[in-house]
């Protein structure tokens, strides 16, 4: 056996290639930082970022998600462009209808929509007879009223990712598909490498991006995360032509769904059953309870065939926020994650976020409040609307 | 048996017969198609209209006898190669039966081949009829055979004779065709050209071509074309398909219809 190993250096190494890694990497090259390493276990959006169900939105309940997303969105309608067109990022903005089952739900999306207006986003109240102009299949014998923004949209994951990707590789990223990370090399409390199963690669900074896997990549460093991956499930119908605009959400139905533009409908919902683990397997009654859900809500897509149902993984922070920070006692070792779902349409901000925050510029965005430490300190971010 | 060996039943076989008097008229095509897959070229590869429009893509197809003649057109489509033509007016003893062949060299008019069962077993003699192989066939030759008529609706393959080989293999149908974009997805209508140009933007495996081009993600999930992309994989960066990552298998086996779940209790 050869004792003679490569000895690679990089100035920063990017750990996961969903959008997050990605977005990490290219925003880190456009502002000129040289060596960037991104690695991937397996291919580009192949975790977390290439299973969910891709809708961005800017209806939220904390002034943080509306400021984050409303930036998130308002890059999204420049992204094409900014990252070239060798992949159609297939954005499509025309809206969300968030569905109100109860009073205390619907109480609770009028002060949203309030808050969501002060912020400049073109939210509004509607009734039911509103929501069937917007979508006409709607049974609205379930719902009480709603909110719609017309800005929210969908983007297809995959060339999203890959797009990303593709900008950061011409800026210079080299990018290690297929790759897995063995261990993190750590001296003194500072990190100092990182071991693939390919090679040796010393860097001064690690960005642990790894979705469903950050505790696994954190446990290499020694540090424990209060975070959880849970899986979610969903599922994509047969192409038919376009009827449904906007994306349908309930919080109380327990439902998203939307068609996107290639023109098949993806649906899912959140189970409190499901395992907390790293299980991405498909279970038997998800189909099932979504059939019987969305046939009860939208009644027309009865007809529509399945093909294919497929889950990933959430991950919970204990206030189902992300978490945006430097590990403390760990120097050089960056964190991106937690995002219990919405990791998709944080995007561009966790890029631009985690960029400014380890070249120590001035911040775009405030994330200040998305510190790891929040959880012992007691100052948990309270979203009141997530799926 | 159909599952488990590929052979279909005599039943279903005689399924997919028209009655006597219709076979009495003449030329008809016997489509030997028995399980749902998402694949219609059939029906609209006839110019009579002579298969029933489907109601949905993995139906099977049902032939409207009174309106087929036999050309054949459909079986030249058919990518399974489960349409046979059968003249049984062709004579008191013998039964024309017209088969697709997809081999070279292509045998000639009056060889003698051997004629094979759905098994793949020997079962009698044939001799050569005629061969069509007009520019719409696709590479997909129709071999028309003089069949003993206790054989003919067995014999579904053949074989040539060693001897009746010539060095100078007819090749002519496959260097007609000018393979302008071949499709290899037939559901998103993906090209071949599209999946070569992907693996050389660096897509080399199924799930790569899949997430940037979407080849695999419509109603067959893959069935139809994963084989097609691997082989291209194969043929353009030299990996052999079996160190290739296999995609996942996930439910629904077969697109299913929300209400059918929905009504379940």
């Amino acid at each position: 056996m050869s004792l003679i190993t490569t000895l690679k250096t990089a100035s920063v190494v990017i750990i996961g290639a969903g959008i997050s890694g990605a977005a990490i990497a290219y925003e880190l090259a456009k502002r000129g930082q040289k060596d960037i390493i991104l690695i991937e276990k397996q291919y580009p959006s192949s975790g977390a970022t290439g299973r969910c169900g891709a809708g961005v939105r800017m209806q939220w309940g904390t002034e943080m998600n509306c400021r984050l997303t409303k930036y998130c969105i308002e890059r999204f309608e420049n992204l094409q462009n900014e990252l070239g067109d060798q992949y159609d990022l297939e954005f499509k903005q025309s809206g969300y209808l968030m569905c109100a089952a109860t009073d205390k739900e619907f109480n609770q999306f009028k002060t949203n929509v309030a808050l969501q207006n002060s912020l400049g986003i073109p939210s509004r109240i509607i009734d039911k007879y509103e929501a069937k102009q917007i979508i006409p299949h709607i049974n609205t014998d379930h719902m009480i009223g709603g909110t719609f923004c017309p800005k929210d949209g969908h983007l297809n994951p995959f060339t999203t990712t890959l797009a990303y990707c593709a900008a950061a590789e011409k800026l210079g990223v080299e990018i290690q598909k297929y790759t897995s990370v063995v261990s993190i090399d750590k001296k003194r409390g500072k990190i100092v490498g990182v071991q693939t199963d390919k090679e040796y690669i010393s860097t001064p900074i690690v960005v642990n991006a790894a979705g469903g896997y950050v505790s696994e990549i954190a446990r290499m460093a020694g540090v424990e995360l209060p975070l959880y991956s849970q899986r979610r499930q969903i599922l994509v119908t047969e192409p038919v032509v376009p009827i449904q605009g906007p994306m349908f959400m309930g919080f109380v139905h327990n439902i998203y769904c939307q068609q996107t533009p290639h023109g098949s409908f993806i649906m899912g919902r959140g189970d409190d059953d499901e395992p907390k683990d790293l299980d991405i397997s498909s279970g038997w009654n998800f189909m099932e309870r979504q059939a019987k859900n969305v046939v009860k809500l939208l009644p027309a897509l009865k007809d529509l065939n399945i093909i294919r149902q497929w889950s990933g993984l959430y991950n919970y922070s204990p206030d189902k926020q992300p978490i945006y920070d430097q590990i403390p006692n760990v120097e050089g070792m960056y964190l991106a994650a937690g995002y219990s779902g919405h990791g998709f349409m944080l995007g561009p901000v966790t890029g631009v976020a985690m960029t400014e925050m380890i070249l120590g510029l001035d911040m775009t965005q405030d994330v200040s409040m998305l510190k790891f430490d929040r959880f012992e300190k007691g100052n948990l971010v309270i979203e009141p609307s997530v799926v | 048996m159909l599952k488990n060996t590929g052979v279909p039943t005599d039943d279903l076989i005689k399924s997919a017969y028209p009655n006597e008097a219709r076979r009495k008229k003449g030329p008809f095509a016997v489509i030997e198609c028995f399980q749902c897959i998402p694949c219609n070229p059939c029906q609209t590869a006839c110019p009579r209209n002579a298969i029933f429009p489907m109601q949905d893509i993995n139906d099977l197809p049902k032939t409207d006898f009174n309106k087929c003649n036999g050309c054949g057109i459909c079986a030249f489509a058919c990518p399974g190669q489960a349409i046979f033509m059968i003249d049984e007016t062709y004579s008191k003893m013998d039964t024309l039966v017209s088969i697709p062949y997809e081999f070279v060299p292509l045998p000639n008019i009056g060889d003698i081949v051997i004629g094979l069962n759905r098994e793949g077993k020997e079962v009698c003699s044939a001799t050569v009829h005629s061969i069509k192989a007009p520019n719409l066939c696709d590479r997909t030759p129709l071999i028309t055979l003089i069949v003993p008529k206790e054989w003919a609706m067995h014999v579904r393959f053949f074989k040539q004779r060693r001897e009746d080989w010539s060095c100078e293999c007819e090749t002519k149908p496959a260097s007609k065709s000018k393979n302008k974009s071949k499709y290899v997805c037939r559901c998103e209508e993906i090209s071949e050209e599209d999946i070569k140009r992907l693996i050389n933007q660096g897509h080399t495996t199924l799930n790569e071509i899949k997430i940037a081009s979407r080849a695999g993600m419509g109603a067959c999930q893959g069935r139809t074309c994963r084989q097609l992309i691997m082989s291209i994989i194969a043929k353009e960066t030299g990996i052999n398909p079996q160190d290739m990552p296999m995609v996942t298998f996930r439910p629904p086996t077969k697109p299913i219809k929300m209400s059918i779940l929905a009504e379940e209790d």
